[in-house]
Parts: C-alpha cells; structure tokens; sequence
C-alpha cells in the first residue's frame, strides 16, 4: 500500500503565510478602528449633551424644561470634581453596540455646568433646570433624569412647579408601578424632610436648607435626583464659583465706588467668600443662611446694587 | 573514496550514522551525465535565488502598502476628527453666545432697575477683566469674549483700567478673535453726571471667539 502526501509548493506556502498575516492584521485594525469609533463616538455625545445644556442656562425664568433622545441605547455617568478654581463637571458615556456596551475610560468635562442625576440608562433624558442664587446668581443647576418619579405627598408649590416642566416621567398622581418614589410625609426610597431641610437617600442625608426660592429648592431637587457623592461635589463646586463671584462683585464695587456710587458690601462679601471657601460639607450650609440674607438685604438697599 | 571513470563513476560518501557503524553507501552516477546535472544544479540554485527575491520583493511591497493605506486611514481619520471637534466648538460658541449675557459674570441682574435679558453689566465685565485669569478656559477651550460698543459709534479704542470707560472694546482675555459668533446686547454702566450716579446703556455687539482645531 502506498503512503499518500500532500506536496505543497513554496508559492502556495508563502500565499498561506502571508495571507493568514494580512487576515490577521485586517481583523486587529479593524477591532481597533470599531473600538476607537466607539469612543470618539460616545464622546462626541457626551459634549453633545453639554451643549444642549446650554439653552437651559439663559434667561430670568425660575424654571425651564427640555429633553433629548438618542437612536441607541445609552447609559450616562455623571460625576464631578473640585480642581482648579471651578472643578468640573464630568460626563461619561456608554452605549449599546451588537448587545454590548461600549467602556470608555474617558470623560468630557465642562468647567461652567452643574448638573445633579444619578447613572442614567435609556434613549429619551429629560432636563430642567432651576437657578442657584447665593444671594446673587451663581449658576443655573440642571436635572437630569430618565426614571419615573413619584411625588404624590408633596407639597402643593411643589407638585405646581413639577407639573409646570411638563416632564412625562414625573408624576404626582396615579404613580405607574416602576416609579421612583420621593416622599415627603411617609417614609419610602428617597425622604424629604422640609422641615430639617434635608433629604435621606441609602441612609444618608443631604442638606438643602436655605429660602426656597433663593437656593433652597434648588439644592432639594439636586439632592433628590443625585446620589450623596455628586451632591457634596456639585455643592462645593458651586462654592468654588460663589467665591470667584465674591471677587468679582468686589472689585466691581471699587469701580462703581469711582463713580460716587457706593454700595458698602466689601467686608459682607469678604465674609460670603471666606464661608464658601471653607464649606466642607453640606452640613454646614445652615451657617450661611444669615450671612446670605444680610448681604441680600444690604444689597438691595444700597445706593449702588451690585446685582 | 574510490573513483571510478568509465563506465560508472562510483562515489562512496559516508553517512553521519553508516560512519559510526563504519559502514560505507555507494552512489552511483552515468559520467556523461555529470556537466549536466552541474548545468541543472545551478539552474535550480537561480530559480531558488529567484524565487527568495521575489519572496523578498513581495514582502516588501505587503508590508509598504498596508503602511501606506494604514497612514491614509489615520490621516483622513484624524482630519474627519479635527472637523467634527472643530463643529463641535463652533455650536458651543453659538449655543454660548446666547447664553453668556445672561450669565452671572456678564448679566445686569438687578443692577440697572429690573431684571433685562441680554443686558450687560459694563462695570462688572471690567472687574472680571481684572480677575480673567482665574476664568481660564471656564467657558470652553480657547473661548474669548468680546464686547464692541456700536451705538454711540466712537472709534476702536480698546478698554483697560485706565481708560474705561472712555472706549469702545472690552477684550476679556485681550486675545485677537478670529472664528466668532456675535449677538446684539445692552452694555449698562454707571455713570457719574454732575455728581450723581446715572445708569448708561448703549448699545453693543458681543462676539465668542472658539478654538479652530
């Protein structure tokens, strides 16, 4: 019996070798090329969303209202931090490509946004935004959510100013079954007191207290829809901004000072800015009540208003 | 080794394993045969020659082509990524330009009587001219304001401490604006008049200038 063999010639060799190399190498770009447009493509969404923020910012209006959709499945990762003279604020992004999410270690930042969500996962995302001042305007806060919430123990100004974003994902009657619920009489997933001025989420209580058209609500409402992390954050950023406004309202006091117009609020917002410079925590909002309020009434008073 | 010529050459090379068993093997080979199969030997050490060329060629020329298509990928992939993140700055400054005036560093507030949309606090836009550094790059990368007073129209004398509020321009970041946006806004100040602090307004242009990358 013969023995059979294969004779392969030194052509067809090198075509084997040499075509399993570019086949591998074509398969390798390629990965890297999809995983590459993967992440450029989350970050251009995620500064996309930044910048649709932006008409959230304009304007005197208490409270504005908008929302986006995205063609894909998205998560968004919101976090922040206190460097420089503003901190940042982060967003991260993640989307579903073939059943799986993309990761991405990168973040976009923005140095002039405050927004309070916690991870958020979907394709529609509702917005609204309500103005922080301290006394003077600091920064528009933005809420970002995509759960439904339940609001049906709240007060009646706040179940108003709810229903006026005409957000479909709020809800302050006949709450669907999903919903998120935010008490504020009985005890559920999220507490508000509004007495104590605080809201209690996973144990852990954030403070809120200041008038409520002024900042208190404001900071009520970023407490609600944030975790305690992003809302210490967020808080201390926002001070970081009202020290740099101190200043800035300083020396724009020297100035009008030149022109006979005296306003007198130097050493009051020396005081704003050494508070705010020092708050570490949200604890500790409660000893600005008074300073905020003195400076609010000086300013109003005085023959030059600062704001 | 023993040669013999005619009619058979006899060539008795001894194999590394017959040696050690010191045993010989005889090859044997026709004599006139031998010019010829010198001929083939090295006509077959040309083709391989050949052959290992072109393999070499070949190779050389795989490997140039895939790094020429691979420098074309990522030179027009960074050229689609330039554009796209140069948009992305230019809708910012656009979607900024109707913002900034209403921002607490620029807004009038309260200031001027009741609250104006688009409405500039002058004095205030100075003392954040004093201060500029600590904005670096808070309203986007690279991002420059510039408000142009143009109406009354004066001239183009740039404001500092000194001259203001003599003049017409106030550069925040004192930086030449090239890609901008503009908007038409209020610019308020105080003004001393025989004594008594009036309230100004004027009429100007506001311009964001954004990175070009």
């Amino acid at each position: 019996m013969k023995g059979g063999y294969l004779q392969i010639s030194f052509a067809w060799l090198f075509a084997i070798i040499v075509g399993a190399f570019i086949l591998f190498l074509a398969i390798f770009i390629s990965v890297k090329i999809i995983n590459t447009e993967e992440e450029v493509q989350t970050l251009e969404v995620g500064k996309e969303i930044g910048i649709l923020t932006n008409p959230l910012e304009m304007g005197f209006e208490s409270l504005k209202s908008t929302s986006f959709t995205i063609p894909t499945e998205t998560r968004i990762f919101t976090e922040c931090n206190n460097e420089g003279n503003f901190g940042r604020q982060l967003i991260q992004i993640s989307q579903k490509s073939f059943s799986k999410w993309t990761e991405t270690e990168n973040y976009v930042g923005f140095s002039n946004k405050y927004i309070f969500s916690e991870n958020l996962e979907g394709k529609k995302f509702y917005l609204f935004s309500k103005q922080f001042s301290f006394p003077f305007k600091v920064a528009d806060l933005i809420y970002m959510t995509s759960d439904n919430y339940c609001f049906s123990d709240a007060p009646e100004e706040i179940k108003d100013e709810l229903e006026s974003t005409n957000q479909d994902n709020f809800f302050t009657e006949d709450c669907p079954e999903n919903s998120i619920e935010v008490c504020f009489e009985n005890s559920c997933e999220i507490n508000v007191n509004y007495a104590m001025k605080y809201v209690e989420k996973k144990s852990e209580k954030m403070y809120f207290d200041g008038e409520p058209e002024m900042y208190g609500d404001a900071l009520m409402y970023a407490a609600i829809f944030s975790g305690p992390e992003v809302y210490e954050c967020q808080l201390k950023r926002l001070m970081q901004r009202t020290k740099q406004l101190s200043e800035v309202y300083n020396e724009k006091s020297f100035i009008v000072a030149q022109k006979e117009c005296n306003s007198n609020l130097e050493n009051d917002l020396n005081e704003l800015k050494n508070r705010a410079e020092s708050l570490t925590s949200s604890t500790s909002l409660n000893s600005f009540s008074f300073v905020v309020d003195d400076l609010e009434k000086k300013n109003d008073l005085a023959e030059c208003r600062l704001w | 080794m023993v040669v013999k010529r005619h009619p058979l050459v006899s060539f008795k090379l001894p194999l590394i394993s017959d040696a050690l068993k010191g045993t010989r093997r005889r090859f044997l080979i026709a004599s006139g045969k031998i010019a010829q199969e010198n001929n083939k030997d090295k006509l077959r050490m040309k083709k391989a020659q050949m052959k290992i060329q072109q393999t070499a060629f070949m190779l050389l020329a795989v490997t140039l082509f895939f790094v020429l298509a691979g420098m074309f990928v990522l030179v027009f992939r960074f050229a689609g990524l330039k554009d796209s993140n140069t948009d992305l700055e230019a809708e910012n400054a656009m979607r900024l330009i109707t913002k900034i005036a209403n921002s607490p560093e620029f807004s009038c507030g309260e200031s001027f009587g009741t609250q104006r949309t688009n409405c500039i606090d002058a004095d205030k836009v100075m003392a954040l001219k004093r201060k500029i550094k600590d904005y670096e790059d808070f309203w986007g990368k690279e991002t420059n304001v510039e408000i142009i007073r143009i109406y009354p129209e004066k001239g183009d004398v740039v404001c500092n401490q000194g001259n203001y509020p003599n003049c017409d321009i106030i550069n925040l970041q004192g930086e030449e604006i090239k890609s901008e946006y503009s908007n038409f806004v209020a610019l308020c100040r105080k003004e001393n008049l025989g004594g008594e602090a009036m309230d100004k307004c004027e009429l100007a242009k506001i311009m964001v200038n954004y990175k070009q990358w």
